[in-house]
């Protein structure tokens, strides 16, 4: 029986604009603080940098908090770590503040005196960014195990989060950097290559897609797939590229992180709200009704005598 | 609510018969006195066809008893002008100033007289959906019949623009108001447009699924992929109106392309008037003594009575015969001294010569090798010859059928259709015979609950049929009714019911304009209306709301407010389906597939408090008989039977003292002590108590008796096909008798008295008569056809939301279905707002665009396009209605028409 | 062991939606929650046109994504294969209702009624503010199953301890029962019949068949 058509795939609606936060600001978050502790040895300055991470991870989990149904048992999320990687993310979360937040601290002093010498911030930092590197690829994972969403479950999809996180991370870095102090030399670069990863990893996820998914699905994406090449990648790599060869002034690099910072936050926005179509209904067989005749007239329905 | 305990809970056994395909058994969950839950009355599984189930529109009355819109109190019309724009301006009113006003309306008519000068009469009552609101109304007929004449011409669609046709020529032919195949045992059916998976109710649901699974074969001949169609072997997409040549084609393949033997031909020869010799002048040929049809007897080759001892009839041939007479229209005698007659069968067979497959082919757009097949299929599985035993009987076995839809059977086309369906049933033998065709109820033939008890031998071999007289001394000239059936419609007859079978849609067109040599009918002085919305179900609703705006005074029986009951003088709150009490006769054999093995009563009780002031029916009809004084004759109905069984039998005797007025429980107790004592011949007598926990009493039905073959057989009668001398007889007489009187506004119709019909081109029928109306059919190309909803009975529940959100799971809900193709031919995409117009009207829906329907077909589901009733008129569902003009021309000679329109289609933004 | 499974037997659906009502009126679910809820697929193109009508809900799956995902374990699977959610515990994430392949999860935020504003006297007895903004699915009746075996019932065959859906359905498409007992009805079906199982490659080994036409072998 060939492939019957399905009952139409449907936008999902159970995740909103507000779950599409928690990855942009988690994404983007995690993605500063790694940026931000590699850039912690070339002597930038951490606490700007880090506390702006911080509050996107906040504001990201914070819209959650205002989506799920019941928030005052917001603490059960906790409880199923075997399997859960909603809960992966939540336990993350706690020494991911924890860390950050003492390091930042200890960057500005602000922690009791005797603590002060003892506290390596470069060293928390890096903790930070590594727990910060978990929680992303556990938001990742989330997505992957939607299993009821096609273009989430697609496991091209975590490289494209990944990939973005970091990419954004570095971006906004440079934006940061405009008003704080300029950053080591090799943000630029890892920048461009951030943002080739991303604009390969964004391709083969929509090439996955192609065959299978929901048309509906593979259209929205398809919709922003230009503007996204286009600013998203080639407009702040050729402006990271300038700024390598004949560095003028810090505004263009801050203008290619903001770039790659907004059109990450699109993408994610895209394909939680957008993209976000269930696979529908399918048969592989249509049912018989009855019989031809041929088969009914062998069948006895009760004892008849042939002729009278 | 927690689950937990503490909570008063009831199960309360009644009924739903809120369709015709009931009733259904059903058990009422009633939580702390608030029902919760309709379940199945599994009590009678094994009884009820369908094992004590309901189907979903039951589960309905439960928002529908506790509707916020509900009226509570009687309401009285403060705004003396009606119309669709004036606010009737109703105010609550005490029960006895609502009865009081009533009365005091009644008493005057009593004076002045109860019919006017023209005799007709002045009250009029319209009760809607076939017949089905009688198992609500408590003893409201035994007021009825208390108070007189009632003139119930008025009506709503149910009746002309239903399941019209196949009720008066089903039972003229057969005893078959409704026409069923018997499920339980065939194997073969055919069906044109018989939407038995949507319209036939829970015991043919539960049938044709096990049907299917033990290998049936249907083939689903109509325009769209209905619900049915989905649930068949095979769908025939079928140009709308074009069946009867279908069927004319498999006629022709049986006759013409099989070897006659292959036919069943004994019982053609013996039960049929296929030997009967027709004359010259194509009546039949009679002996001069005692005028008896004369057959030509094989044995000693001549020609003697049909009902010679030992004479065995020639099915074929042309024969001379001497002496005889032919009987004409208004006593004309053709005597012949020699006359060449031929068999009733041979006439049949020229008749079919022409209307080959590839005749019809064209006709349906479906190809000949499909016609084809079908008819070798229908008469491959035929079984002819084959008997079985039913019951200790040894009965014919032909598991094949040919069903019929509304839309095939009304409207022109329908006697062409009910003819050749049930030919097809008798040229194999396989009319009312196990697994064959069969009538499932009377309703034009007394007595109205055994339908076998209605055959009495008749003239020339026949059943006797109590045709409304056609000659000049007893053709009833003045019109009994506003809808003239009497008048215009032998077939009709004049049982209680014949009369709301009429062309009710004459009764409401005659109020505004008279044709000429008619006199314009004066409108009711009173009119009762009870669960039937005309302003909505009937053609051209607007034209028609405008008619009703000239009733004087109107009593309605109200649910909610609703179009029609927007024309009311005083509104009465009735106690709704879980909230009164009522016992109605169940099982036998009834309307679409309700044949049981087990006969009996079931009892309706409130299940909860009726409320605000609702009232028990019952109440409010010993409440009026009491108030007219007509408490004697109300009784009396009461005792006679018109409740639902005689109070007395041979030996009980549970009547009413008809001197007082009795409480609705004393009148129930009775009925079910009556009821139990007939049906148990005195064995067991229970009453309202017992039945308010038990629910329902059945004893044994002989499953023979779902057959009418056998007592034919008993009575050596014949069934009165092929050839319809008689009704020609009555057409020719009728217009004689119209033609006396200068009328010639019904000559179409005239034409139709053919004896044997002849192909009625009704797509061409209806584009002359859109021609008349001033369109022109290039303008409307598409064909609008309407089809029934499961989760709807017609406009009943149309106000009950949980029917809304479960009927969208269904494509085509409150849209317009259309072909995918056609809708890009159209620039029309899926979900748009589109227009559908017709030459009298528009109606708006969103598009439904749909592999499964033909590319020149749209199709609109039930009877939406409120505008009063409350939540139905906020869904802004199209109707058919709205845009199907009410029309003479398109009135067949039975006096219904058919739901079908020629209409364009665009997009809102287009036009 | 038990493992109770739903079988809906295609060739006798006929879309009537009475189990979609008869389980919106067993468990007083709100106006557009359907746990129940039977679709028409159109197949084909003209005239080669099929109509299907599909009965959809949760499957109670043996290997269920939503209980993956729930980060409360308020969605878990009973012995008896039945996949409960703990209302007490679930915090209306949604999770479970983006991983669930068969759309069979709903959530609403506030008390909804079906005439509007106010509710009917049934909505406001049986109105529970326990089902609001958490997710809600199929429960396969397990009250009803429960209190029928504890009365010694058997699930699909004895109608007090039958889930509401199979017990109203009027063609006799929809049977349960517990597909260990090879003599239950359900098992005696799948082995008369052809069937599948809806998105069978998903892996979650959904315990909801459909028979589509006899198997002579
Ligand atoms: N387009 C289209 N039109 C059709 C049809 C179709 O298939 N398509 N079908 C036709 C056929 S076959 C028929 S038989 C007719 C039937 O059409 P009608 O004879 O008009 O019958 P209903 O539509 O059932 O009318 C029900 C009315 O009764 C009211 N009502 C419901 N319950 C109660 C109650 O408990 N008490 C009181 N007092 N009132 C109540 C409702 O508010 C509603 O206004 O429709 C015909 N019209
Ligand atoms: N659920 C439900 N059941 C009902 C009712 C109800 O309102 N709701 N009403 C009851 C009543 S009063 C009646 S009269 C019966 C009616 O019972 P049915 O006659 O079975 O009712 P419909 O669904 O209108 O059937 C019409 C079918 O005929 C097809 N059709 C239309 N025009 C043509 C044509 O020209 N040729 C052919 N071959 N087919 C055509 C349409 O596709 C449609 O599916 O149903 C009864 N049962
Ligand atoms: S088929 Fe008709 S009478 Fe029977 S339960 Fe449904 S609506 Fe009621
Ligand atoms: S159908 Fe969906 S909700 Fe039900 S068990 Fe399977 S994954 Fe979970
Ligand atoms: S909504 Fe409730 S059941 Fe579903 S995943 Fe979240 S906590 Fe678990
Ligand atoms: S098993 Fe129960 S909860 Fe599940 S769909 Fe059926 S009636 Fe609803
Ligand atoms: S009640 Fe039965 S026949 Fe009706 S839609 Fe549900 S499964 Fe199908
Ligand atoms: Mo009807």
């Amino acid at each position: 029986m060939t492939a019957i058509l399905d009952g139409a795939p449907r936008l999902q609606r159970n995740w909103d604009s507000r779950a599409a936060c928690n990855f942009i600001g988690g994404g983007a978050g995690t993605g500063l603080l790694l940026a931000s502790a590699a850039a912690l040895p070339a002597g930038s300055n951490y606490f700007p940098s880090a506390l702006l991470a911080v509050a996107l991870i906040g504001f990201g989990l914070s819209m959650v908090w205002l989506e799920i149904g019941r928030p005052f048992r917001a603490l059960n999320v906790f409880f199923h770590p075997q399997t859960s990687w909603m809960t992966r993310e939540a336990l993350l979360s706690v020494p991911l503040f924890a860390l950050a937040g003492i390091a930042i601290l200890a960057d500005q002093r602000l922690v009791p005196l005797p603590f002060q010498a003892r506290v390596p911030v470069a060293g928390l930092a890096s903790a930070a960014a590594a727990v910060g590197l978990a929680f992303m690829f556990c938001q990742a994972r989330m997505l992957r195990a939607s299993r009821g969403v096609p273009a989430w479950r697609e496991p091209a999809l975590q490289a494209v989060i990944i990939a973005t996180g970091i990419a954004e991370g570095l971006g906004l870095l440079l934006v940061v950097s405009l008003f704080v102090a300029p950053p080591p030399a090799w943000v630029a670069p890892a920048a461009i290559a951030a943002l080739v990863a991303r604009a390969i990893a964004w391709e083969y996820y929509r090439q996955r897609l192609q065959t299978w998914a929901p048309a509906a699905a593979v259209a929205a994406l398809h919709r922003i797939s230009l503007p996204l090449q286009l600013v998203g990648h080639l407009l702040p790599a050729a402006l990271l590229g300038a700024a390598i060869i004949a560095p003028v002034s810090q505004l263009p690099t801050a203008v290619a992180g903001l770039a790659v910072f907004a059109t990450g936050a699109w993408l994610k926005l895209t394909v939680v709200t957008r993209a976000g179509f269930t696979q529908g209904f399918t048969i592989p067989f249509v049912p018989s009704r009855g019989r031809n005749p041929a088969e009914t007239t062998r069948w006895p329905p009760q004892i008849t005598q042939p002729g009278r | 609510m927690a689950t937990g305990a503490n909570h008063a809970v009831k199960a309360v056994p009644s009924y739903c018969y809120n369709c015709v395909s009931g009733p259904d058994l059903l058990t009422v969950k009633v939580v702390d006195g608030v029902a919760t839950q309709i379940l199945p009355n599994f009590a009678a599984a094994g009884i009820h066809p369908g094992d004590g189930r309901v189907c979903v529109r039951a589960l309905g009355l439960i928002q529908k008893t506790y509707n916020p819109d509900r009226l509570r109190t009687p309401m009285k019309r403060t705004n003396p002008r009606k119309g669709r724009a004036e606010d009737p301006g109703f105010v609550p009113i005490s029960w006895d100033e609502a009865l009081d006003t009533i009365v005091s309306r009644l008493s005057e008519i009593r004076a002045r007289g109860l019919r006017d000068e023209a005799g007709l009469p002045r009250v009029a009552a319209s009760f809607g959906h076939g017949g089905t609101p009688q198992s609500y109304m408590g003893t409201f007929p035994a007021f009825l019949s208390a108070w007189g004449p009632v003139d119930y011409s008025f009506g709503s669609g149910q009746g002309v623009k239903c399941v019209h046709s196949e009720h008066l020529y089903g039972e003229f032919w057969h005893r078959g108001f409704t026409v069923a195949a018997d499920t339980v045992l065939c194997r073969y059916i055919v069906s044109f447009g018989a939407n038995v998976e949507v319209s036939a109710g829970v015991c043919a649901a539960r049938r044709h699924a096990d049907a299917r699974i033990r290998g049936i074969k249907r083939v689903q001949i109509e325009p769209h992929l209905s619900v049915t169609a989905a649930a068949s072997a095979e769908w025939v997409p079928i140009k709308p109106k074009a069946d009867g040549a279908f069927m004319f084609a498999m006629l022709h393949v049986l006759l013409h392309e099989h070897p006659r033997e292959r036919l069943d031909v004994a019982f053609l020869r013996d039960r049929t008037a296929s030997p009967y010799l027709i004359g010259p002048n194509g009546y039949y040929l009679r002996d001069p003594r005692e005028r008896k049809p004369l057959i030509w007897d094989s044995n000693q080759s001549s020609a003697v009575p049909f009902d010679r001892a030992g004479s065995v009839p020639s099915l074929e041939g042309k024969f001379s015969v001497a002496d005889c007479l032919e009987i004409g229209p208004d006593g004309v005698i053709w005597r012949h001294e020699q006359a060449v007659g031929a068999t009733a069968f041979t006439c049949l067979v020229e008749h079919m010569r022409a209307h080959s497959p590839e005749w019809a082919a064209p006709i349906c757009d479906v190809s000949a090798a499909t016609i084809r097949r079908v008819a070798n299929e229908y008469l491959e599985n035929a079984c002819v010859g084959e008997t079985i035993e039913i019951g200790g009987d040894l009965l014919p076995f032909r598991p094949v059928a040919v069903v019929l839809g509304k839309t095939v059977n009304n409207g022109w086309g329908g006697y062409d259709c009910c003819w050749s369906r049930t030919m097809l049933a008798a040229l194999v033998g396989a009319l009312e015979v196990p697994g064959g065709t069969l009538g499932t109820t009377t309703r034009l033939n007394k007595p109205l609950g055994n339908r076998l008890a209605t055959v009495r031998p008749g003239e020339d071999g026949f059943m006797a049929a109590n045709l409304n007289a056609t000659d000049k001394e007893h053709w009833t000239a003045q019109p009994t009714g506003r809808n003239a059936h009497r008048t215009l419609v032998p077939l009709l007859g004049d049982s209680a019911w014949a009369q709301a079978l009429g062309p009710t849609h004459l009764a409401w067109m005659f109020l505004k304009e008279v044709p000429p040599h008619w006199q314009r009918p004066s409108a009711p002085d009173v009119w009762f209306v009870f669960r039937s919305n005309p302003a909505i179900s009937f053609w051209q609703s607007s034209r028609l709301v405008e008619t009703m705006a000239e009733m004087p005074f109107v009593v309605a029986f109200a649910y909610t407010f609703d179009e029609t009951n927007h024309m009311a003088d005083i509104l009465l709150p009735d106690a709704t389906d879980l909230e009164a009490t009522q016992l109605i006769r169940i099982g036998g054999t009834k309307f679409q597939e309700q044949f049981w093995e087990h006969h009996g009563v079931a009892l309706r009780q409130p299940a909860v408090a009726p409320r605000g002031e609702a009232r028990d029916f019952t109440w409010i009809s010993t409440e009026l008989a009491r108030r007219c004084g007509l408490l004697e004759s109300y009784n009396a109905a009461i005792n006679h039977g018109t409740g639902c069984v005689p109070l007395t039998g041979s030996d009980y005797d549970f009547s009413l003292d008809t001197g007082r007025a009795h409480t609705v429980e004393e009148i129930w107790d009775a009925e079910c002590k009556a009821a139990t004592a007939q049906f148990s011949n005195g064995a067991e007598i229970k009453d309202l108590a017992w039945f308010k926990e038990h629910g329902f009493y059945t004893v044994p039905f002989k499953r023979e008796d779902w057959y009418l073959y056998p007592t034919m057989v008993e009575n050596n009668l014949r069934f009165e096909l092929p050839y319809q001398e008689r009704l020609s007889r009555a057409g020719r007489e009728l217009g004689n008798r119209l033609h006396e009187h200068d009328i010639h506004w019904w000559d179409d119709q005239l034409e139709e008295y053919a004896p044997l019909p002849l192909w009625d081109d009704v797509p061409a029928r209806w584009e002359r008569a859109l021609r008349k109306m001033g369109g022109d059919p290039a303008d409307y190309p598409l064909w609008l056809i309407t089809t029934k909803s499961m989760q709807y009975s017609a406009g009943n529940n149309a106000g009950i939301p949980l029917m809304n959100e479960v009927g969208r799971n269904m494509r085509g809900h409150g849209g317009v279905i259309i072909n995918v193709e056609t809708a890009n031919r159209l620039g029309i995409r899926q979900g748009d707002a589109v227009e559908v117009r017709s030459v009298t009207g528009c109606t708006r829906g969103h598009a439904v665009l749909v592999q499964g329907i033909r590319p020149d077909t749209v199709v609109i589901i039930g009877q939406f396009d409120h505008w009063k009733t409350p939540y139905a008129k906020d869904l802004h569902f199209p109707s058919l209605n709205t845009v199907a003009p009410i029309s003479l021309d398109l009135t067949d000679s039975t006096g219904s028409g058919s739901d079908l329109v020629r209409v364009s289609v665009r997009t809102s933004v287009q036009s | 062991m038990t493992r109770y499974v739903m079988v809906a037997d295609l060739r006798r659906c006929i879309g009537c939606q009475t189990c979609t009502a008869a389980c919106k009126q067993a468990n007083a679910t709100p106006p557009g929650v359907q746990w129940r809820r039977v679709l028409d697929l159109e197949v084909g193109e003209y005239p080669a046109v099929r109509r299907v009508f599909v009965p959809t809900g949760c499957q109670h799956c043996s290997d269920p994504p939503c209980e993956w995902v729930c980060p409360t374990t308020a969605t878990r699977r009973r012995p008896d294969g039945i996949v409960q959610i703990l209302y007490n515990l679930c915090i209306g994430c949604a999770a479970c209702a983006v991983a669930c392949p068969y759309e069979a999860r709903y959530k609403v935020e506030k008390r909804e009624y079906a005439f509007g504003h106010e509710p009917t006297a049934d909505e406001a007895l049986r109105a529970d503010d326990a089902v609001i903004g958490v997710a809600t699915k199929c429960t396969f009746c397990a009250d009803t199953i429960d209190a029928g075996v504890a009365r010694g019932l058997t699930p699909g065959e004895h109608p007090e301890a039958t889930p509401a859906c199979v017990n109203l359905c009027i063609s006799g498409a929809l049977a349960f029962g517990d597909i260990d007992d090879s003599e239950s009805r359900v098992s005696k079906l799948l082995r008369e019949n052809k069937h599948f199982r809806m998105h069978e490659e998903q892996g979650t080994n959904p315990g909801f068949y459909y028979l589509w036409d006899r198997d002579p072998s």
